[in-house]
C-alpha cells in the first residue's frame, strides 16, 4: 500500500492529499543520490548512463536462449562450457552496462537443464540474487520472504500454488542461489512444437517458466496473470 | 556466431573494482567428493544457510575462485581466494520431515565452509 | 459437519488464538543460550522458516525504488562498495524490525547512506542537513 504517515496530532494541520506528500524514503533516495554526485562519487551522467540499462532488460533474452539450445545443439554444447559467454550469441553480455557487469549480477551463468525426470526451480533464500541480464528484473514474490523460506524446504507446494504440480518419481531439485552464480532453467522443450521456429519457441519459454515455476507449452505466450500491486509514483517511462 | 555489439561504457576487460587481487588457493574437492557443510559461528554475517550446516552432501560442480563472502562484504579483496563448489543434497536430509525420496536441494560454498564428509 | 477444508482452516485459525506472554526486551542481564543463537542467526537466512502460504503477487516499481536500484549499482560500478557489502549492511545490518518492516528497495537505500556515513564520505551531520533540506524544498513540516 502507500506509505503509512503517522498522524502526528500535536500539530494543528489539515490532511494533506496523500499522493502529493513526499515519503521519507523518496527523501532518503533524493539526499544520498545528491550528496553523492556533490561528493564526486559518481555523475548524473553515470545514474542516467545506468538506468538505461536497467530499463532495458528483460526475460526476451533468456526465453531466446532457451529457444536456441533446443533447436541448435551445438550452441547447447557451447552453453554448457560456458554459457555467461553463449549469451553473447543470442545477444546478451553479461558485462554490461560497466564492462565488467552490473554490480549485483556478477558473470557467471550456469544453465540449469530439466529432463522428464528432473525438474528445477531456483531461489535465493538469502536475498532476491537473480540473473538480471538474462531475465529483466525479478517478480516481487520470488524476493519475498515468504517465498524463500518456503520453495527450499515445501516445494511442491509451493509450485502447487502456482499450478505446477508434477508425480513424485519426477526429482524437484532446488537451486538456492546464494552465491555469485547465477541461474536459469532450460525447460523440456514440449511436446506440440516440432518444426517451430526459434521465435515460435521463444514465445513459449516466459519468466516464469525459467525461475521453474511454469511449464511452458504450445500456446502459453504469457505467464500467468497474478495480481499487480501498483504504485503510487511509477517512473515516468515509455517501456513497461 | 553472431556476438552481441557490447553497450559497454568502460572499456571491455577493465577488472570490476570487487574482484580480488589476493592469492587463489588450489581446490580441494572435486566433483563427487561427500563434504559436509562446516558448523561454523555466523555472528554477523554468513551465506552458509542455517539449514544445511551439519549436513553431507556431495560436489556436482566446479565454480570459481573468489573472495569468501565475508571478506568481499568487508572490502577485503586482498584475501585469499577459495574455490566456490556447488554441493547437492537430499532434500530428505535436510528436513526431518520430508516425504519426497528424489528430490534435491543445491547450493553453493566456498571451500572454507566444507570440510570432507565421512557419511 | 463443517468441510475437510473448513475444518482444517479453523483448526489453523484456532491454532492462532493462543495466549502469548510478552516480555519487553529492556536489557536482561542474561541470554539463555537457545535465545542467544536465534538473535544471532543471520536475518537473512530465512530458508525453511515456518511460513503459510501467502498471495504473490507482482508489484509496480515505484521511481524512487528504481532510482534506488541505480544508485546502489552505480555506487558499485565506482568502487565505492560492492554488492555483497549491500547484502550484509541491508540484509543483516539493519536489524530485525527494519528488516521486516522496510519495503524491500527501503533496506537499499538505508544501507547506502549508511555505508557513506561509515565509510566517511560524508559525515552524518551532512546526512541530516541534506535531509532535512529536501524535506523543506519539498514543503514537508
Amino acid at each position: 500500500m502507500q506509505h503509512q504517515r503517522q498522524h502526528d496530532h500535536r500539530h494543528d494541520h489539515p490532511a494533506a492529499p496523500m499522493v502529493d506528500e513526499i515519503t521519507d524514503f523518496e527523501v532518503l533516495e533524493i539526499a544520498v543520490r545528491e550528496l553523492a554526485i556533490e561528493k564526486g562519487l559518481f555523475t548524473a551522467e553515470d545514474h542516467r548512463k545506468f538506468a538505461e540499462w536497467a530499463e532495458s532488460i528483460r526475460p526476451a533474452g533468456g526465453s531466446r536462449l532457451a529457444a536456441k539450445a533446443w533447436t541448435d545443439p551445438g550452441f547447447l554444447a557451447r552453453v554448457r562450457a560456458d554459457a555467461t559467454i553463449a549469451c553473447k550469441e543470442i545477444g546478451i553480455d553479461w558485462a554490461e552496462p560497466t564492462g565488467f557487469g552490473s554490480t549485483s549480477d556478477y558473470m557467471h551463468l550456469v544453465v540449469l537443464e530439466d529432463t522428464p525426470t528432473l525438474h528445477h526451480v531456483i531461489t535465493c533464500t538469502l536475498c532476491s540474487c537473480y540473473p538480471r541480464p538474462l531475465l529483466g528484473h525479478s517478480p516481487y514474490w520470488y524476493r519475498s520472504p515468504n517465498y524463500r523460506r518456503r520453495i527450499v524446504r515445501w516445494p511442491r507446494q509451493v509450485l502447487a500454488e502456482f499450478g505446477l504440480v508434477l508425480p513424485p518419481e519426477v526429482e524437484i531439485r532446488v537451486e538456492d542461489s546464494n552465491q555469485k552464480c547465477r541461474f536459469m532453467v532450460l525447460p523440456v522443450r514440449p511436446a506440440g512444437t516440432e518444426n517451430w521456429t526459434e521465435e515460435q519457441l521463444a514465445e513459449i519459454v516466459t519468466r516464469d517458466c525459467m525461475i521453474g515455476v511454469a511449464l511452458p507449452r504450445p500456446g502459453r505466450r504469457a505467464d500467468d496473470v497474478r495480481p499487480v500491486h501498483k504504485a503510487a509514483r511509477p517512473v515516468q517511462s515509455q517501456h513497461h | 556466431m553472431e556476438t552481441a555489439e557490447t553497450k559497454t561504457v568502460e572499456t571491455p576487460g577493465t577488472k570490476a573494482p570487487w574482484e580480488g587481487t589476493g592469492v587463489t588457493l588450489p581446490a580441494r574437492f572435486k566433483i563427487g567428493d561427500r563434504v559436509r557443510v562446516r558448523e561454523l559461528p555466523a555472528i554477523f554475517y554468513s551465506r552458509t544457510q542455517m539449514y544445511v550446516r551439519g549436513v553431507s552432501g556431495t560436489v556436482v560442480r566446479l565454480n570459481y575462485p573468489d573472495l569468501t563472502p565475508e571478506d568481499e562484504a568487508w572490502n577485503r579483496y586482498n584475501a585469499p581466494q577459495e574455490q566456490y563448489y556447488i554441493v547437492r543434497f537430499c532434500q530428505k536430509d535436510l528436513w526431518e520431515e520430508y516425504p519426497f525420496q528424489n528430490d534435491t536441494l543445491q547450493s553453493e560454498y566456498p571451500e572454507s565452509a566444507l570440510e570432507p564428509a565421512t557419511d | 459437519m463443517p468441510s475437510r477444508s473448513e475444518l482444517r482452516q479453523l483448526y489453523d485459525a484456532g491454532a492462532q488464538l493462543t495466549p502469548a506472554i510478552h516480555q519487553p526486551q529492556d536489557w536482561p542481564y542474561e541470554v539463555p543460550h537457545t535465545l542467544y543463537e536465534a538473535y544471532m542467526w543471520p536475518l537473512h537466512d530465512v530458508g525453511g522458516h515456518a511460513a503459510a502460504p501467502a498471495l504473490f503477487e507482482e508489484k509496480e516499481e515505484e521511481e524512487w525504488e528504481d532510482k534506488t536500484y541505480v544508485t546502489c549499482e552505480v555506487l558499485g560500478w565506482k568502487g565505492v562498495w560492492n554488492a555483497e557489502e549491500r547484502r550484509r549492511r541491508a540484509d543483516n545490518d539493519v536489524g530485525v524490525s527494519i528488516y521486516y518492516g522496510f519495503p524491500y528497495y527501503g533496506r537499499w537505500i538505508w544501507s547506502a547512506a549508511r555505508m557513506l556515513v561509515d565509510k566517511n564520505h560524508i559525515s552524518l551531520n551532512e546526512l541530516h542537513e541534506k535531509i532535512a533540506e529536501v524535506k523543506a524544498r519539498y514543503g514537508n513540516r
